[in-house]
């Protein structure tokens, strides 16, 4: 247990925490001291000596830095004394000695802590005349960052951040003393699911992201904070923009869920919003092409259309990029042409996108867990699709949770990435190739003495479309049972828990395609989704819009499901528009606008709303704010509601977390026969992604896993080969996981050239001869 | 003035052979340890070592018993000899390692009873390729003898001793840094605290990190006593203590001797008088990063405390003479280049201030100083070492910076008109 203890800075007396460290304590009470190694987030060095300061010692007073200084009672600091100043003087000299003073080009200069702090501390002049340092600059280290090791002053915070946060130490010091610098290895690029990160840190210009580099300067930025959207973590962000153009996003350190970090794709998936290929006007399908046409045009053909169609079945199929109050509003007009209007259907007409959407573990009989809760579990459980490809961050909560002394346990196929940090993987024995747990949970002895009476924390879902629910069953309850269980399900698509508590009751793509009625007239609404890009059930769902009488897409691009529509309604995006989110652990947090919608593009809501009239329903809102204040009415917690107004407090702007009932009423696959596991990667061929320049070629890749075993099986040697199945020939990367079972081969589901793939057909995997064959290709 | 020969007396006496086990043991090698572990308990190994009032051989003279004492309680606890001898000027530990390596290993294993330990490195510079060999193989023949390994001298204890090389940096012989490269990374001091490796060392668990020269005593004081060791030499500097002596002296080497003797005395007879019989115009007491004495000053006594009284060190007993003929600007340049060559780069002030210094230095050897260059020397050296006093403050983790600072306020404060006199002259202007 920490304890207050006393202790005195240039005179003052302070308070504190025992453990605390000095630099912490003297922040909380207003004393600050310049520092460029020292992170909150990272662990300490003390290596630039910025932060030194005067402590009194038995031995007379003494320069310590303060970032790896405790404060102890009574201690007697000294900030500010002549010895201290003239030390701080001396670091600044030093470090600009061979610092290029490109600031007139430097991306960071006007938020550069080393101008800053020179500014505030450091000597008016250089004595220093000799020639400075010099090295190639920039290089680029990864396809998103590029790396001026002139201006680096090798705090190390980059190079800890990959060791510590993100476990995958790609750039390290090379050489030594003066000659040290921050590199990659040979052939090996910064490719890292979380490499931005070290460019937001880098307290000089030293690492710059391709996507931002010259584009502005900082007093030129406006700036608005906001909520990511990209997985269900619901990281906060910081959106920059000049000139109405989205430039940067910048994380937020929320304590709550993202602490500062974000994953790539949810900093550089953004460009796509300046794209010459978004839509911006509303498009109507005659013949073969599409024309323009207006607002006031497109509502009355959608009234026309149902009218003429008369009677048919209207259908939403929504994805996971609308606010909650966009939500709202598709469950209003759902509702209303569903059964108040012109039917009186009982069950629900929204399907919501997500192969592995499943009923969930919502009832009250499992308690909810919260990202805080992994600091406090004994024992992490993970069994879902994975984690780090889907839900980036929750994979550094959890890293950092078992770095603390959680206990990890893993159960197969999908998560090898994370099962690296895993005290136990339970993978082939335990968890059969077609996901089925085969042991009873009861008789795996370590996970029996690692969860019974324990604190644990689950993360649960579908690894895969073909797994029941019933396997994970099994396991969830008997933990719920010998433990003391927090649940998460594992829904990974942005926005997907704010569907799920503003829509009366959510349906999967599995009934989607089941409850298609081809012999009725057929109205199909998409909003924000692409399944015939990357679902399981992509080919019948391009069969049942093609066949469908009238199809309405909502979206920003042209794409494999939009081309398939009548009308196209063009949306807008992140920065956009204004509204609420709710993450995995049911956190309602805002989204801000900071752009003006491109265009003649309205919000999803705009759309609705405006049908909704034509349509003669009630619509009792003009704004974001006003359907908000109808929702808010759901939640459980009528105290400290999700209103725009409360989530502007200081003390939520981090979100609050809130519920509601969640209904969701969705079956398992009936086949199980699959001979290829595809599984969704953080980087794939989403429109958004091939729109944005900086990360498209990210997700361009074509790769495969399996272990040596089966390798073996198919006579692979090499790193290359193709994946054949019919006609059909991809040339692929083979990488070998031997985390994976036996005869089980892993592909990504949303990557070009995988579209045609049908996992649930055989599948041959050739060699490629030499890397001659592959330039063929 | 006489050698004492306690640690080197075996190697003189078989010059051949010395490093051979069975001549080892035919000069009653293996005694000490055998008996230790027969007849003796921890604590009383750890009290001879008291009574001895050694203190540690590699340049900072913490008494050895004490550091033993410090050792915090675990159920791993680690040994590790610091053979990583790179101070320009210091090559006692290399005969050591070459020339007597079962001494070295006997001293091991009294101090891994005396400790409780049972996993020791030995970490050797990797330039020592040689004796790195003949560790090696000592090593193997005392496993075969059953002195090392399981059950060592049938005592029901277990030892077991590796030896390491290091990759050519001269900061890996700082303890905390050698223990960082021991485990594969980058050689570069910890923080202290939380990493004191009585503490935290190895691996994170409790680790006595002690000098060769050190732990070859060991033998000796067991198979005497402490207290016929603490009769040798004088009072705070007991025992007898290896000199490497080097420069422009006659006959330069090793010479083991009681410490108390005066610097003069000591390259009078050892060094046999300096070369072309000129005269002595500086030495340094204690390997590169010791301030250096002027000539005048060779009547301080070699003891620990009598050379820190005078504002220098012992350090690791490397004595450099430079004669009456010496460009001492050269001289320091030597130095800082040194230090500025093996910084590990962690510290800003040492990365970036050794580098600058070897620079200025440079510019007036060469004849292109300004007027300004020696204020600006001593305030870069002020930077890396607060209010040049001595022992040194530090703006750094560890001392290597300091160390670099060293001759220079050396230089400035005995032989600034040397520096002056390679400096454009001051021109005065007379306002009034």
């Amino acid at each position: 247990m920490s304890e207050n203890i006393k202790f005195t800075v240039d005179g003052k007396e302070l308070e504190g925490q025992s453990g605390e460290l000095l630099i912490e304590a003297c922040e909380k009470s207003g004393i600050h001291i310049p520092r460029f190694c020292w992170h909150k987030r990272l662990e300490p060095v003390g290596m630039c000596r910025m932060c030194l300061v005067e402590v009194e010692t038995p031995r007379g007073k003494a320069l310590v830095p303060s970032c790896t200084t405790e404060i102890t009672e009574d201690l007697v600091v000294d900030t500010e004394s002549e010895i201290v100043t003239k030390a701080q003087e001396g670091i600044l000299e030093f470090l600009l000695i061979n610092h290029p003073l490109d600031c007139p080009v430097c991306d960071k200069a006007g938020e550069c802590p080393l101008q800053d702090q020179t500014m505030a501390y450091g000597p008016g002049e250089s004595r220093f005349v000799e020639e400075k340092r010099h090295f190639e600059k920039p290089i680029p280290i990864s396809e998103v960052i590029l790396l001026d090791r002139e201006r680096c002053i090798l705090c190390a915070r980059c190079t800890r951040f990959s060791d510590e946060i993100s476990g995958d130490p790609l750039i390290e010091f090379i050489q030594r003393g003066n000659k040290t610098e921050v590199n990659t290895f040979p052939n090996e690029p910064f490719r890292s699911y979380f490499s931005g990160n070290t460019v937001q840190i880098c307290p000089v210009g030293a690492l710059t992201s391709t996507s931002y580099r010259f584009k502005a300067r900082p007093w030129d930025l406006k700036k608005v904070s906001s909520t990511c959207n990209c997985c269900s973590v619901g990281c906060s962000i910081e959106l920059n923009t000049s000139q109405n153009k989205m430039l940067r996003i910048l994380g937020e350190d929320n304590e709550f869920t993202n602490q500062g970090w974000l994953s790539d794709k949810g900093r550089y998936n953004f460009d796509f919003l300046h794209s010459e290929n978004r839509v911006l006007n509303i498009l109507n399908k005659s013949e073969d092409s599409f024309n323009e046409i207006s607002i006031a045009e497109a509502t009355v053909k959608i009234k026309d259309k149902i009218n003429e169609l008369d009677n048919p079945n209207i259908k939403f199929l929504i994805g996971s990029h609308s606010t909650n109050e966009e939500y709202f509003v598709i469950n209003e007009v759902a509702n209303y042409l569903n059964k108040d209007k012109f039917l009186s259907r009982d069950s629900s007409n929204v399907y919501f996108s997500d192969d592995l959407l499943f009923n969930g573990y919502f009832d009250d009989e499992y308690s909810k867990a919260k990202l805080e809760d992994l600091d406090s579990s004994e024992t992490i459980v993970v069994w879902c699709e994975d984690i780090k490809d889907n839900l980036p961050i929750l994979y550094l909560r959890i890293k950092k949770a078992v770095k603390n002394g959680a206990k990890l346990i893993v159960f197969g196929h999908t998560n090898t990435a994370i099962a690296g940090l895993a005290d136990f993987y339970f993978g082939k024995g335990i968890v059969s190739n077609k996901f089925d747990l085969i042991v009873n949970p009861s008789e795996i002895e370590d996970l029996k003495n690692n969860t019974q009476g324990k604190k644990v924390t689950v993360i649960a879902g579908k690894s895969t479309v073909f797994q029941k629910k019933e396997s994970l069953d099994k396991l969830i309850n008997y933990l719920n049972e010998s433990s003391e269980l927090k649940v998460f399900n594992s829904f990974s698509k942005g926005n997907t828990f704010g569907a799920l508590q503003n829509i009366d009751e959510v349906k999967g793509l599995n009934e989607f395609c089941n409850e298609f009625d081809n012999d009725a007239k057929n109205i199909v609404f998409t909003v924000g989704v692409n399944p015939v890009n990357s679902s399981h059930f992509a080919q019948p769902i391009k069969e049942i819009l093609i066949s469908s009488d009238f199809v309405v897409s909502m979206d920003l691009f042209i794409n494999e499901t939009t081309e398939l529509a009548d009308l196209i309604l063009p949306t807008t995006s992140l920065g956009e528009k204004e509204g609420t989110i709710t993450n995995m652990e049911m956190r309602v947090m805002k989204q801000n606008k900071i752009l003006p919608a491109p265009g003649s593009t309205l919000s999803e809501w705009e759309y609705l709303t405006a049908i909704l009239n034509i349509l003669g329903g009630d619509v009792q809102y003009r704004n974001e704010n006003e359907i908000n204040s109808f929702l808010v009415k759901e939640y459980k917690d009528q105290q400290q509601v999700a209103t725009f107004d409360n989530l502007n407090k200081p003390s939520n702007l981090f979100g609050v977390i809130n519920r509601k009932e969640i209904n969701i009423n969705t079956k398992d696959l009936h086949e199980d026969t699959f001979s290829l596991l595809m599984v969704r990667r953080l980087y794939g061929d989403s429109s958004t992604q091939i729109n944005s320049p900086s990360i498209s070629m990210l997700g361009a890749e074509r790769f495969i896993e399996l272990n040596s075993e089966t390798a073996k099986k198919f006579g692979i040697k090499s790193q290359f080969g193709n994946l054949v199945q019919g006609s059909n020939s991809i040339l692929i990367n083979i990488d070998i996981n031997e985390f994976l079972p036996d005869g089980l081969v892993v592909a990504p589901i949303n990557r070009r050239g995988f579209e045609n793939v049908d996992p649930s057909k055989e599948f041959e995997i050739t060699e490629a001869k030499n890397r001659e064959e592959l330039s063929v290709n | 003035m006489k050698e004492t020969l306690l640690l080197t007396k075996h190697m003189r006496e078989n010059p051949e052979d010395s490093h051979l086990i069975d001549i080892y043991e035919k000069n009653n090698g293996y005694n000490a340890a055998r008996k230790v572990l027969k007849e003796n308990n921890p604590g009383e190994v750890i009290e001879e070592i008291k009574d001895s009032n050694i203190r540690g051989r590699g340049g900072a003279g913490f008494p050895t018993g004490v550091k033993w004492g410090f050792l915090a309680e675990d159920q791993e606890r680690y040994l590790v000899i610091n053979g990583d001898e790179s101070e320009p000027g210091t090559f006692k530990d290399r005969i050591l390692l070459e020339r007597d390596p079962h001494q070295l290993i006997e001293g091991i294993i009294v101090t891994s009873f005396a400790s409780n330990i049972s996993k020791a490195f030995i970490y050797i510079r990797g330039e020592y390729a040689k004796p790195a060999r003949r560790v090696q193989d000592a090593i193997e023949q005392a496993y075969e003898k059953g002195y090392l390994g399981k059950n060592i001298f049938d005592s029901g204890k277990n030892l077991d001793v590796v030896v390491h090389l290091g990759a050519g940096a001269y900061i890996c012989g700082e303890e905390t840094a050698l223990l960082n490269s021991l485990e594969g990374r980058r050689g570069e001091p910890r923080l202290k605290p939380p990493y004191f490796p009585a503490v935290k060392g190895l691996y994170n668990k409790p680790t006595l990190v002690n000098n060769v020269e050190t732990i070859s005593s060991v033998p000796w004081i067991i198979n005497n006593s402490g207290k016929d060791y603490a009769k040798l030499g004088v009072e705070g500097s007991t025992g007898t203590r290896i000199f490497s002596l080097s420069g422009h002296v006659n006959n330069p080497g090793n010479f083991e001797i009681e410490m108390g003797s005066s610097f003069g005395e000591f390259i009078d007879t050892f060094g046999k008088g300096i070369k072309e019989n000129k005269s002595v115009k500086a030495y340094i007491p204690g390997g590169a990063s010791a301030p250096w004495f002027k000539g005048s000053q060779l009547d301080i006594k070699m003891t620990i405390d009598d050379v820190a009284d005078a504002k220098s060190m012992l350090g690791s007993g490397a004595v450099v003479v430079m004669d009456q003929d010496t460009n001492l600007v050269l001289a320091a340049k030597s130095i800082v280049s040194f230090f500025a060559h093996e910084s590990c780069g962690q510290c800003t002030p040492c990365r970036e201030g050794t580098t600058w210094l070897e620079m200025i230095l440079d510019r007036i050897a060469s004849g292109r100083g300004r007027t300004s260059d020696i204020d600006l020397l001593l305030d870069v050296c002020d930077n890396i070492s607060p209010g040049l006093s001595w022992p040194p403050k530090m703006t750094t983790i560890c001392p290597l910076g300091p160390s670099a600072v060293s001759p220079i306020t050396s230089l400035m404060g005995s032989f600034r008109d040397e520096v002056e006199s390679l400096l454009p002259k001051k021109v005065l202007i007379n306002n009034e």
